[in-house]
């Protein structure tokens, strides 16, 4: 890169202008910016996405097989412990142990019920080792029951994987207890 | 002008000059004293560096500034032990700059080998500074400079004049001219940012309060690639590092991480799971695939380049846990080279291609190590401070940039010398700093 010290200078110059706009902008920052895709909620907030019962018009409900209030609450109630249900993870291993296969075997039951819902499988890590191979066991998780519950029958194409690698931990700790809870498959449901 | 200019040449005999501005253009020096540092016994060399001498009574505060400047820069080189000016026997204001002027033996008394003596006139916003450094055993000077810059350049300067003190003395420059890039972490947000070699001037190229991972240099230090969540999955990006342009390199179904280019080249080595593992690919500059460079059942991640790109150290779990591997790209041949610890990650080849450095898991912590390409000679350089990950190399090999935490819970970006010196804390930014990449020479010559 051949740059004479002025053109240097003058960049810098420019840099250091947005930065100080950037610090200032930074106080009014979201607590909770969105990730993943079809608007999939932040990890662990739940159904926070979508704003409630009344978020969906009667159209919709058609479409899911949803035709009075009581199979909307109903409705509604499952997606939400759906939602709040993790599967778990022992270090550095992407197996699922039997009490996650258990928690999925239940996710085929409200899938195969609701088969117009879309997952998305969000593969954690704990804080320990490296981003980057994080990032492929978070991969690597998510993959996992993916392919359980594709195994069950649920429709392949309604099913999304995202990495989040050590990025997003939902427990700060750094004792055992906490990275346990954060070596984790979270799943958001799109309807 | 321009006969004042020549008028100083002659006069001065060995100062040569060297013109910032307007344009670059420089000679460089010829007469060395080359000191050998790699000998395990070098001791850093005692040097005096008083405050320069203001020639015109304007912006006097730089006298002391770019003394305590240039000192900084000795010092953090490793080779250099600057000697406290409170020790110094004569006022730096009324010393003479030349040979004829300096009284050697007095520096001798002082424990000083070496002398740096800077003067500088500034004239409107320009600044001109003549440097000298002696060689106070041997009586002689051995390197003068005269520069001429605006004046709020002048910090670049000082490196400019340190890296020649280190290329007359060693044979090799310094880093003073490079900087080195991080994530910087607030709560959430992981930002990709630059600073300058020694952690000052940090600037914030990603500015999306999101998700930012994995910076790395290209070779000509122009474009930065990183890993970005922006657009849902982890994804590939380059920024321009000039003009700030962003661009979209790797968006393969799955993850798109790990860039690190090519040496010489415009490819990059990357880590896409698009065929359904997640493999080490070599793309093109815009992102295509040129072919699939490491593939296994296993996961295959952070590579990094052997200086002459026929070779690529990478991370592999293939035996159960993280280990580092070698691959050669000529014979197709890997091989394990990590054996001191269960968890091995982060291999960064140093630059002249003799070491190899990564961390591991050693005593339940992560520690810097560094091993020949060949698997051997397996050095621990830290020892369970805190966590310590991401190594990567200064461009003249003598150092080694990672993130700690040694400081508290929050990781900093640290720095020690491969003799196992100088370690010494270059962030001192609010929250966390990690995933360093140290950029190559940039003022290129």
């Amino acid at each position: 890169m051949k740059l004479s010290w002025r053109e240097l200078g003058r960049v810098l110059l420019i840099l250091v202008c947005v930065t100080s706009t950037f610090a200032c902008a930074k106080k009014n920052i979201p607590s909770q910016p969105g990730f993943g895709p079809g608007g999939g909620g932040e990890s662990g907030s739940g159904m926070g996405s979508r704003g409630g019962p009344g978020g969906l018009d009667e159209a919709r409900w058609r479409e899911l097989g949803i035709n009075s209030e009581p199979e909307k609450r109903e409705f509604l109630q499952k997606a939400e412990k759906f939602e709040n249900t993790d599967v778990y993870f022992d270090y550095d291993s992407y197996v699922l142990s039997e009490p996650a296969k258990k928690i999925l075997d239940d996710k085929i039951q409200f899938l195969k019920r609701y088969p117009a819902v879309k997952v998305s499988i969000e593969g954690h890590c704990d804080e320990r080792g490296t981003n980057e191979y994080n990032l492929a066991l978070g991969e690597r998780r998510a993959n996992s029951a993916l392919q359980y519950l594709a195994n069950s029958g649920v429709n392949q194409q309604k099913l999304g994987v995202v990495s989040y690698g050590e990025e997003r931990p939902i427990a700060s700790g750094h004792d055992e207890a906490s990275m346990a809870k954060n070596r984790r498959d979270h799943f958001t449901l799109n309807y | 002008m321009l006969s004042r200019k020549l008028y100083l040449v002659n006069c001065l005999g060995f100062v040569l000059l060297l013109l910032l501005f307007p344009c670059l253009c420089g000679i460089v020096h010829a007469q060395r004293v080359v000191i050998d540092i790699t000998k395990p016994s070098f001791e850093r060399i005692p040097i005096a560096v008083p405050d320069f001498k203001y020639l015109t009574p304007d912006q006097t505060q730089l006298a002391r500034e770019m003394g305590e400047a240039l000192a900084s820069d000795l010092d953090y080189s490793g080779i250099f032990r600057p000697l406290d000016p409170r020790g110094f026997l004569e006022d730096p204001q009324s010393m003479g700059v030349t040979d004829r002027d300096i009284k050697f033996p007095d520096w001798r008394k002082l424990g000083a080998e070496f002398l740096v003596r800077c003067a500088y006139t500034i004239q409107g916003s320009s600044l001109k500074l003549e440097a000298r450094l002696f060689d106070v055993v041997g009586t002689r000077m051995v390197l003068g400079k005269v520069y001429e810059v605006e004046a709020r350049n002048w910090r670049a300067v000082v490196h400019r004049f340190a890296d020649e003190i280190l290329m007359a003395l060693t044979g090799d420059r310094g880093v003073f001219d490079t900087k080195i890039a991080f994530v910087q972490v607030q709560g959430k947000i992981k930002e990709i940012y630059v600073s300058d070699f020694d952690g000052s001037n940090p600037v914030a190229v990603t500015r999306d309060q999101g998700l930012n991972l994995s910076p790395a240099w290209s070779s000509d230090g122009a474009q930065l690639a990183y890993v970005s969540f922006k657009e849902g999955n982890a994804k590939i990006y380059v920024a321009n590092v000039t003009d700030g342009s962003q661009r979209l390199l790797c968006g393969y179904p799955g993850i798109n991480i790990a860039p690190a280019w090519k040496p010489g080249s415009r490819e990059l080595a990357v880590t896409l799971s698009k065929g359904g593992n997640p493999d080490i690919y070599l793309v093109s500059s815009t992102g295509e695939v040129i072919q699939r460079l490491v593939q296994s059942w296993a996961i295959n991640v952070s590579p990094s380049w052997s200086p002459e790109g026929r070779r690529l150290a990478y991370v592999s779990n293939e035996t159960g846990n993280p280990q580092i591997y070698i691959l050669d790209l000529s014979t197709g041949q890997k091989r394990r080279i990590s054996f001191s610890g269960s968890y091995s990650t982060s291999p960064s080849w140093s630059p002249k291609g003799d070491w190899i450095a990564y961390n591991a898991v050693v005593g339940g912590h992560h520690n810097i190590m560094m091993v020949r390409p060949d698997g051997g000679d397996v050095r621990q350089m830290t020892h369970g401070e805190g966590d310590n990950e991401s190594p990567t190399w200064s461009p003249d090999g003598r150092m080694i940039a990672f993130s700690s935490t040694r400081q508290g819970g929050s990781p900093a970006i640290w720095v020690l010398l491969t003799n196992g010196t100088g370690t010494r804390r270059l962030t001192h930014l609010g929250g966390g700093q990690e995933l360093p990449d140290w950029s190559p020479r940039l003022s290129g010559r």
